[in-house]
């Protein structure tokens, strides 16, 4: 073999078809970043059009062309871009991008693996989530623009191609991409697990893991088993579409002519999509919540509170999310019993949340604080957890919940619970894990104004929309402006978009430090934030097989922060012990051994 | 630059002996919920259509049924057979479970062509739910099934080429528990659709 054939073979299989855990994570985190921003200009121009509705912006014609005569949108582009901000978010930046980056990037590292279980499946898993991703942009160039029926592409509009324009090509692209997606993400699922329970090193036992593992086994656990769910409904919907079944489609006219389905109900659509659909939140939100548990206790040099009951209440999180699907449906005509039990069943989900709270709070509560971006993004997310959690309780119940189903309610609701919380913790974990990543630190000082003007205009994009929610303003409509009832409400749509655009500007901020560091940061010490869990003991440089020689063993769990002997001095004389410190004699693992 | 590979340290087939076989079974556990999700939905439609429509099954998916029980037996003797290093009786099970496999699915079409011939469709005006429901899942089975055949076509080279031992039979094993399962998963769906659907 020529060498310089060897050398293209090393370019192709380091950074393309790697199948190491660090590079795959590194290439999740910048796909999702990408589709997170495409997602991100999507609510910017449609903001544009709820905040300003029918006013002309270069902004939106220079973006969206013919879709937008004279710089203002059409009304099925603008639900073409509600649909695809929503899938968007939810799946590529928040499930595959979150979840994509730090479980491959944390697992092999904070359990003491070489890799990931099955390298080959998980570069696959990268590959799959790619293509889907593509698949998913291409949509939106399609004969009647991308998929429009929102987020949760209920049928009938995403059953019959001729409901409305995106319901054709572009919907069938969506479920395509969607398809693809569900097989990547299985497939990172399965090495997951495999390797959290298969490949720790020695020592590690599951009451000494990081909450960050915890967070990422339970997530993925809960995808193998509700992923295929949405596969299995989705294929039923393909079916409908083009093969002439009726699984979800009724007696149906269509300008004056009857269509030949007959029999099927729209409302088994909305069971099988909820199924996967709640459990998603969780999928979503877990990874989240595990990485805050880790940089709260990092970075207020204190052991995380109530280490065991973080973990039962993941694991009864985890659990409730499978029997909680009905509370999407109130309103679908169920029986009252039956929602009296969903309404039970989701309530029950505020006490483990609870506990998280509670466990966060009093890990800070007289914490020697390092108030660095990730330490910030952490105890934002606590802060959206509670605000969106509170209006969870409205929602969860049944006699409530139908007073403002569909409404701008439940958008300030769920972004401010799942959408912010998630993000805010994504925004975490790069920040701290950044020197893992890439060897070089990010700018602190970017990254508090980064935190600063997110928060800010996060809360003010999202707050609002609750009371707009209660006015009774629909969510998913063009306009609200042609609706007397709505005049008043004018104002706070401005408000929301003009946070909105701030917001988005801000991330331009993130982005800049993120490129500039990556690239000219300066370079990371070994273990910067002074941690005790395995990644820091792995050297800067990324090598393939994480360590130099032997792989180090465990000997206490990952929270020996601040630990004092009987005489009151930190044992060892720092305020940290890491993992591969042996315990001294008499000395108690906070793990539980 | 220092390069420290997986294999120098922790050899493949040891990382594939831990391994293997809980990714195997967590993706059992996807295909259950997959095959779940269906058949939860076939309840649901039927406790919402007035005129449900009971299909009754072909006798050849009882044939089918009678097939797939006699290729897991095959392919537990040949497991068994392995264990105590018989390589050519292993190669002879497996040869049978494959046939019958084979048999399986030719067993199927058959149904699925009674079917046909007494006006019983997938798609169209003239389907029901139930039908389509029928032939969906069955033929998802088979689909499944085809995934089965191919690592007993793998399996049965392998071991005509005497490949596997009484100390080297994982190969043998990952094959054993997913064809089970295809088994186990034919009977559910089979007493499901004969039963409830």
């Amino acid at each position: 073999m020529s060498t310089h054939h060897h050398h293209h073979e090393d370019f192709l299989f380091k950074y393309i078809f790697s199948t190491d855990h660090k590079m795959i994570s590194k290439q999740f985190l910048i796909t999702g970043f990408l589709m997170g921003f495409i997602g991100m200009v999507m609510s910017t121009l449609f903001r544009l059009q709820l905040g300003w509705p029918g006013e002309s912006f270069w902004l939106v014609d220079a973006l969206m062309g013919s879709w937008a005569e004279d710089g203002v949108m059409a009304p099925d582009k603008y639900l073409s871009l509600v649909t695809m901000h929503g899938t968007i978010m939810v799946f590529f930046l928040l499930t595959a991008g979150l979840s994509g980056t730090f479980s491959n990037l944390l697992i092999p590292l904070q359990i003491g693996a070489r890799d990931m279980a099955s390298g080959f499946l998980n570069m696959l898993s990268y590959w799959f989530f790619f293509v889907s991703s593509v698949i998913m942009l291409i949509s939106l160039g399609v004969e009647g623009g991308a998929a429009s029926a929102g987020w949760t592409i209920y049928p009938p509009l995403s059953a019959l191609p001729q409901a409305i324009p995106g319901s054709g090509l572009g919907m069938t692209l969506w479920l395509v991409s969607m398809a693809i997606f569900i097989v990547s993400s299985l497939l990172g699922s399965l090495n997951y697990i495999v390797t959290i329970l298969n490949l720790r090193t020695k020592g590690m036992s599951m009451t000494r893991l990081p909450l960050t593992i915890w967070a990422f086994l339970l997530t993925a656990i809960i995808g193998v088993l509700s992923f295929p769910v949405l596969l299995s409904a989705a294929l039923l919907l393909v079916f409908d579409r083009s093969f002439g079944t009726s699984f979800f489609l009724s007696d149906i006219y269509i300008g004056g002519q009857v269509l030949e389905h007959s029999g099927g109900s729209p409302i088994l659509f909305e069971h099988l999509f909820w199924f996967l659909g709640h459990p998603e939140v969780y999928i979503v939100l877990l990874p989240a919540l595990g990485i805050t548990s880790e940089i709260i206790s990092t970075m207020s040099r204190k052991p995380i509170f109530g280490y065991r009951a973080m973990i039962g209440s993941m694991l009864a999180i985890a659990f409730l999310s499978f029997i909680v699907w009905g509370h999407h449906m109130f309103v679908t005509g169920m029986n009252p019993f039956l929602g009296a039990v969903f309404t039970f069943t989701t309530l029950l989900i505020a006490i483990p949340s609870a506990v998280k709270v509670f466990n966060y709070l009093t890990t800070l509560w007289k914490g020697n604080i390092v108030y660095s971006p990730a330490a910030l993004f952490s105890i934002g997310l606590v802060s959206t957890f509670i605000s969106g959690g509170v209006t969870g309780l409205v929602l969860g119940d049944s006699a409530l919940d139908i007073n403002v189903h569909d409404t701008y309610f439940v958008v300030g609701h769920f972004h401010i619970v799942m959408g912010l919380s998630a993000i805010f913790g994504m925004f975490a974990g790069v920040y701290h894990w950044f020197p893992k990543l890439f060897g070089r630190m990010m700018n602190n000082k970017l990254g508090n104004v980064h935190f600063w003007i997110t928060i800010v205009s996060a809360y003010g994009v999202f707050f609002p929309m609750h009371f707009l929610g209660l006015a009774g303003v629909p969510r998913r409509y063009y306009t609200n402006s042609n609706f007397p009832l709505f005049d008043n409400m004018v104002d706070i749509n401005e408000l929301v978009s003009t946070f909105a655009i701030i917001a988005a500007v801000g991330q331009l901020l993130f982005m800049f430090n993120f490129i500039y560091s990556a690239l000219r940061g300066p370079k990371a010490p070994m273990n910067p934030w002074r941690a005790n869990s395995l990644e820091w003991t792995a050297p800067v440089e990324h090598i393939h097989g994480n360590w130099y020689g032997d792989i180090p063993e465990v000997h206490r769990w990952a929270y020996d922060y601040s630990k004092v002997d009987e005489s009151g001095e930190y044992i060892g004389g720092e305020d940290f012990i890491p993992q591969t410190v042996p315990l001294a004699e008499n000395e108690h693992d906070g793990g539980g051994h | 630059m220092t390069t420290i590979t997986v294999d120098n340290i922790n050899s493949r087939a040891e990382l594939k002996r831990k391994t293997a076989k809980p990714l195997l079974w967590i993706g059992i556990m996807s295909i259950v919920m997959f095959f779940g999700g269906w058949t939860s939905a076939v309840i649901v439609s039927k406790g919402s259509i007035s005129d449900w429509l009971s299909i009754h099954l072909p006798n050849a998916f009882y044939v089918s049924s009678v097939i797939i029980v006699l290729s897991s037996i095959f392919f537990h003797l040949g497991y068994l057979a392995i264990k105590k290093d018989q390589k050519k009786t292993l190669f002879i099970f497996v040869l049978l479970t494959l046939l019958s496999g084979f048999g399986f699915v030719i067993s199927q079409y058959l149904g699925w062509k009674t079917l046909y011939e007494n006006g019983i469709v997938a798609t169209g005006s003239s389907s029901t739910n139930a039908s389509s429901y029928l032939y969906l899942i069955t033929f998802f089975h088979v689909l499944h099934l085809l995934a089965g055949l191919i690592s007993l076509i793998v399996v049965s080279v392998k071991s005509k080429k005497e490949r596997y031992s009484s100390s080297n039979f994982l190969g043998v094993e990952l094959s054993l528990i997913y064809w089970h399962f295809l088994g186990a998963l034919w009977i559910y769906l089979f007493i499901f659709l004969k039963y409830i659907a």
